[in-house]
């Protein structure tokens, strides 16, 4: 699949421990750009500590990762530019609560990108705009509802015009009438060619947006393949177990 | 439309007032308005019979003056312990008990008032110029030592905040061996008694070949003292921000130190607020040790004043304008502590200015 297309991530065989404890266990993966790589697995497989790896949240013990072609593990690599690249969206949101949702948006451009504060509020609307929220711009997070709140958090991963987006649970932290307004911003940004890597158990949005599923437990990428391969016809034994849990 | 004094029955209909027997119906004899109004009128009558002004000489009448003062606590207590007696009652009640008390003390506990007012409350004395060779009244000289504290007090707060502040966000760094040294700095501080710090500075410092005058003494003893409290203040603030901010700052690119001032401090001052203003109190408070090392600031003042004058009214001068600052600003900390216990932080904010 798309090898002509620009390598986004490479991940050579990843380890990480907490102290004794082996949570990924030498993990190998490509990434192009324009994926949707959906990650599923039971809890406690290490989808987040994955995820976190890539952007350094948590240090590698071991293993290589290239972000676009950068080491990112390598000790001269500025850590911080390389995460003005990627976007990360939390499950519990993250927003900062003494900044209106506008502000959120502003705060990386021009604190990090060094955006004038015209273009980045500009630009902070547009992406309000864009996920459906451009009169909660005022608003503290406390006075948004969870879904809103998410959205928003997404706008300001948007903001740093990033290569990629990394989405950890996004929606298992809200109430199901609101996970339908997320997952419609996460849809948009798939079809607009968005490189995305979604840890997610809404196999609908699986279904209709991801490229590929990678399935991981016990620190292992133990399946991999399209959507239809996966879904329909699970090879692992763990998948099959998985799968009929969740739907 | 008339404001409607009794609230109607529920089974509704009936509109009428209903009668004083409905009402008062169930209220004990000793409850009611016509014993307490009765046995009023007795107390206030039987204290035309008390024994004249002076300390009383024998027992009997000594009994008399309790009895006097049981039966008004008891009228006091019926009223007080009465869930039906409006609140003006029970607050006119109980001042009439403090002042039935202070009264009775006045008259017969055989103090000399005239003498007494004459040593605390000699206002003339401090009003006068010249007494003890000054060309000023004691009461200029008392607001200079008020001047003097408040410059203390506020230099002091401003350094303290400042170094606590740094020593915080130092230790949020979590490095091994800076922490050692702050965890050192802090306990040292914080266990050293401020007036022995005061005099170890001030008397100490200058055989080490560091001599500093009595104000920067104090403020630099003030200052390191609050310090440590303060950046333990600062270190809870910071700590009680939810790990989630650091990681959602971090993956946005900013750096260590722009999470700190962009993110966290923002969030962590607002919940240190309460705790900071009650530590400026204290400070506040602490500079009256300041008159060790003589520097006249409002309690030196006054106790140079007392032995001048051979009086102590400019020390009861003195409490007066302490108390003066320092409750307002006692009030102001527990107004800002109840206000952040009522509202969520946030929601303190975002009601400030959304
Ligand atoms: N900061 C941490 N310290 C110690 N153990 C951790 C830490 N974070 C995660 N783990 C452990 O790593 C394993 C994988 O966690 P995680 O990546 O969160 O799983 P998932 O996201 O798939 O549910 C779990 O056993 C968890 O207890
Ligand atoms: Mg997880």
């Amino acid at each position: 699949m798309g090898e002509d297309r620009a390598l986004m991530i490479e991940v050579i065989n990843l380890h990480k421990y907490f102290k004794d404890h082996h949570v990924l266990k030498g993990l190998n993966q490509k990434v192009y750009k324009s994926e949707v790589v959906a990650m599923i697995g039971p809890s406690g497989a290490g989808k987040s500590t994955f995820l976190r790896c890539l952007n350094r949240l948590e240090e590698p013990s071991l293993g290589k990762i290239l972000i676009e072609g950068t080491d990112i593990t390598a000790t001269r690599t500025d850590i911080n530019k390389v995460r003005t690249e990627i976007g990360m969206v939390f499950q519990s949101f993250n927003l900062f609560p003494h900044l209106t949702a506008l502000q959120n948006i502003k705060l990386a451009p021009i604190n990090v990108r060094r955006m004038s504060e015209k273009d980045a509020e500009e630009r902070g609307r547009q992406l309000l705009k864009k996920v459906g929220l451009q009169e909660k711009a005022n608003a503290y997070p406390d006075q948004l509802s969870g879904g809103q709140q998410q959205r928003v958090a997404i706008a300001r991963a948007l903001a740093m015009q990033p290569h990629m987006i990394f989405f950890d649970e996004p929606t298992s932290a809200l109430d199901p009438e609101m996970i339908r307004e997320v997952l419609d911003v996460m849809d948009n940004l798939a079809k607009e060619g968005m490189t995305m890597l979604v840890v997610s158990h809404e196999i609908g949005f699986i279904r209709e947006a991801a490229t590929r599923i990678l399935v991981l437990a016990d620190g292992c990428i133990i399946e991999e393949g399209t959507p239809n391969e996966v879904l329909k016809h699970p090879q692992h034994s763990r998948t099959q177990d998985f799968l009929s849990k969740i739907v | 439309m008339m404001p409607e004094m009794v609230p109607s029955p529920p089974t509704g209909g009936n509109k009428t007032r209903p009668s004083w027997r409905e009402r008062f119906g169930h209220v004990p004899w000793f409850r009611r308005y016509e014993f307490l109004g009765g046995l009023f009128l007795l107390l206030l009558a039987l204290a035309f019979f008390l024994p004249p002004f002076g300390r009383p000489q024998s027992t009997l009448v000594w009994i008399e003056i309790a009895v006097y003062f049981l039966a008004v606590l008891f009228w006091v207590g019926i009223i007080l312990s009465d869930i039906e007696k409006p609140n003006w009652m029970k607050a006119i009640a109980a001042v009439l008990i403090v002042l039935v008390f202070g009264w009775l003390f006045y008259q017969y506990s055989g103090a000399r008032w005239d003498k007494l007012a004459h040593a605390f409350f000699n206002w003339e004395i401090l009003s006068a110029t010249g007494s003890y060779g000054s060309t000023t009244s004691a009461w200029i000289e008392l607001l200079a030592g008020l001047w003097l504290t408040l410059q203390l007090a506020f230099f002091s707060i401003i350094f303290g905040t400042v170094l606590g502040l740094i020593l915080a966000v130092l230790r949020n760094l979590h490095d091994p061996v800076l922490n050692f040294f702050l965890t050192i700095w802090v306990d040292f501080f914080r266990a050293i008694p401020i007036i022995v710090l005061m005099m170890l500075i001030y008397y100490a410092f200058p055989y080490l070949g560091i001599t500093l005058s009595g104000v920067v003494s104090g403020v630099l003893t003030l200052t390191l003292n609050s310090s440590a409290y303060i950046s333990e203040i600062f270190r809870a603030g910071i700590e009680s921000i939810h790990y989630g901010q650091v990681e959602a700052s971090r993956a946005l690119g900013l750096t260590t130190m722009q999470t700190m001032r962009l993110v966290i401090l923002p969030q962590a001052i607002r919940v240190v607020m309460p705790p900071l203003a009650s530590n400026y109190v204290a400070m506040l408070k602490d500079t009256a040790i300041c008159s060790v090392i003589a520097i006249l600031e409002l309690l030196k003042t006054a106790i140079t004043l007392q032995s001048w004058l051979a009086n102590p009214t400019p020390l009861v001068a003195a409490t007066a304008l302490y108390l003066l600052i320092l409750i307002p600003m006692a009030r102001f900390s527990s107004v800002l502590e109840n206000r952040m216990k009522a509202r969520g932080v946030s929601r303190a904010l975002a009601s400030k200015k959304g």
